[in-house]
C-alpha cells in the first residue's frame, strides 16, 4: 500500500525524538550565532497560539459566548475562585494575571507535546524534519519557568513588605539557639521549592513520553503484527493518561506558585 | 540467544560500573515502594472520608490530588537522580 510514494517515511523516526533537543536553523545576532532548537520553536508556537487564539476567542461579538470562549472563561474563573482567592485572599487580583499565564502556557506546551507536529511536517515535505517536540520534557524550559516563579515570589514579597522586613520574616518563631539552623533551612527552601517545581513538571512529562516511546519501540523489537496491535492499544490508553497528566501538572505548578507567592506576600505568622 | 546473554553477562560483570547500575535500578524499585505506599494511603483515607461525608467530596478530592502530586514530585526527583547515575556511567 503506497501512500503517494511516502511508504515507510515515518518509520525512520527515533521514538524518543520529541524529547530530545534537535537544532533546526541558526541565525546570527550581532556577534553571536543563535541556534534555534525544536523546543524553542514549540515555545514560540505555544506563545503564538495563546497570544492570537485566546483574545480572538474571548472577544464577544454576540451576546452569548460560544464554545471556546466559555472554555477559557470557565478555566479562568476556576483558577480565580478555587486557587487564587482561597490562597492569596485580597492579593488575588494582583497576581491572577501571572497565575493565568503560567497555567495556560504550561497547559499549551504539555498538550502540544501530544501532537506529533514533526510527523505532519515530514508527511507534507517528504524529508525528515524535527519541527515539533515536547518542550516541557526539557529541564531548561521547566527550569526557566521555575526561575520566573522564583523571581515572582521573592520580588512580590519584597515589594509588599520592604526588603528589610522580607529578610526578617524568614526568621521562624523558635528559641534563639535553634534560630540559625532553621533560618538556614528557610533560606535553602527558598531555592529548593522552585527547583522541585521544575523537576516535578520535567520528570512527569519526560517519563510519560519515554513510556510511550518504549511501548512503540517494542514493535520494532518484535516485528510481529499481534505485538503491534497490543502495543497500539496500550499506547492509546497511555496517551489518555498523558493528557490527564498534562492538565494535572499544569494545575499543580500553578497552585504551588500561588501558594509560595502567598507565603511571601502574606506570611501566616 | 541464551549463550549470547551469558557471554554478555560474564563480560559485563568484570567492570565495576555494573554494580553502580545494579544499585541505581534497585534504588529505583525501593523509591517506587515508598511512593506507592504514600499515595495509596492518601487515596484510601480520602475515599474513607468521602464515604463518611459525601458533600465534602469535591474539597477532599482536590486535597488528595494536590498531596499525591507533591509526593510524586519528590519521587521523580529521586528517580531523576537514579537515571543520572546510569547516564553518567556511559
Amino acid at each position: 500500500m503506497s501512500l503517494f510514494g511516502l511508504n515507510g517515511i515515518l518509520a525512520q523516526f527515533n521514538p524518543l525524538a520529541p524529547i530530545t533537543s534537535e537544532p533546526l536553523f541558526t541565525f546570527s545576532l550581532w556577534r553571536w550565532d543563535v541556534t534555534v532548537s525544536n523546543h524553542m520553536f514549540m515555545i514560540a508556537l505555544a506563545a503564538a497560539v495563546l497570544i492570537i487564539a485566546v483574545p480572538m476567542a474571548v472577544r464577544r461579538r454576540k451576546g452569548v459566548p460560544g464554545g471556546f470562549h466559555s472554555l477559557i472563561e470557565a478555566v479562568c474563573v476556576f483558577l480565580r475562585d478555587e486557587v487564587a482567592r482561597p490562597i492569596l485572599g485580597s492579593h488575588a487580583d494582583r497576581y491572577i494575571g501571572f497565575i493565568w499565564t503560567v497555567f495556560f502556557f504550561i497547559l499549551t506546551l504539555n498538550l502540544l507535546a501530544m501532537v506529533p507536529t514533526e510527523k505532519f511536517v515530514t508527511l507534507v515535505t517528504g524529508k525528515k524534519s524535527h519541527w515539533g517536540g515536547a518542550a516541557t520534557a526539557n529541564i531548561w524550559v521547566t527550569g526557566a519557568m521555575a526561575a520566573v516563579s522564583f523571581f515572582m515570589i521573592h520580588i512580590s514579597g519584597i515589594r509588599e513588605q520592604g526588603l528589610r522586613n522580607y529578610i526578617v520574616h524568614f526568621i521562624p518563631p523558635v528559641p534563639w539557639w535553634m534560630m540559625p539552623f532553621i533560618y538556614f533551612l528557610e533560606l535553602i527552601s527558598a531555592f529548593v521549592r522552585p527547583f522541585a517545581l521544575a523537576i516535578r513538571l520535567f520528570a512527569n512529562i519526560l517519563a510519560g513520553h519515554i513510556l510511550l516511546a518504549t511501548i512503540m519501540g517494542l514493535i520494532v523489537l518484535f516485528k510481529s503484527f499481534s505485538v503491534a496491535c497490543v502495543s497500539l492499544a496500550v499506547v492509546v490508553a497511555m496517551s489518555f493518561m498523558e493528557l490527564f497528566v498534562a492538565f494535572l501538572q499544569a494545575y499543580i505548578f500553578t497552585f504551588l506558585t500561588a501558594l509560595f507567592i502567598s507565603f511571601s506576600v502574606a506570611p501566616e505568622h | 540467544m541464551i549463550e549470547q546473554a551469558g557471554t554478555a553477562m560474564t563480560a559485563a560483570s568484570s567492570s565495576a560500573s555494573t554494580f553502580a547500575i545494579f544499585g541505581a535500578v534497585i534504588s529505583c524499585a525501593v523509591i517506587i515502594i515508598g511512593a506507592a505506599y504514600g499515595i495509596g494511603s492518601i487515596g484510601s483515607r480520602a475515599v474513607e472520608s468521602i464515604a463518611r461525608q459525601p458533600e465534602a467530596g469535591g474539597r477532599i478530592f482536590n486535597s488528595m490530588v494536590i498531596a499525591a502530586a507533591l509526593i510524586e514530585g519528590v519521587t521523580f526527583f529521586a528517580l531523576v537522580i537514579c537515571m543520572l547515575t546510569v547516564v553518567w556511567l556511559r
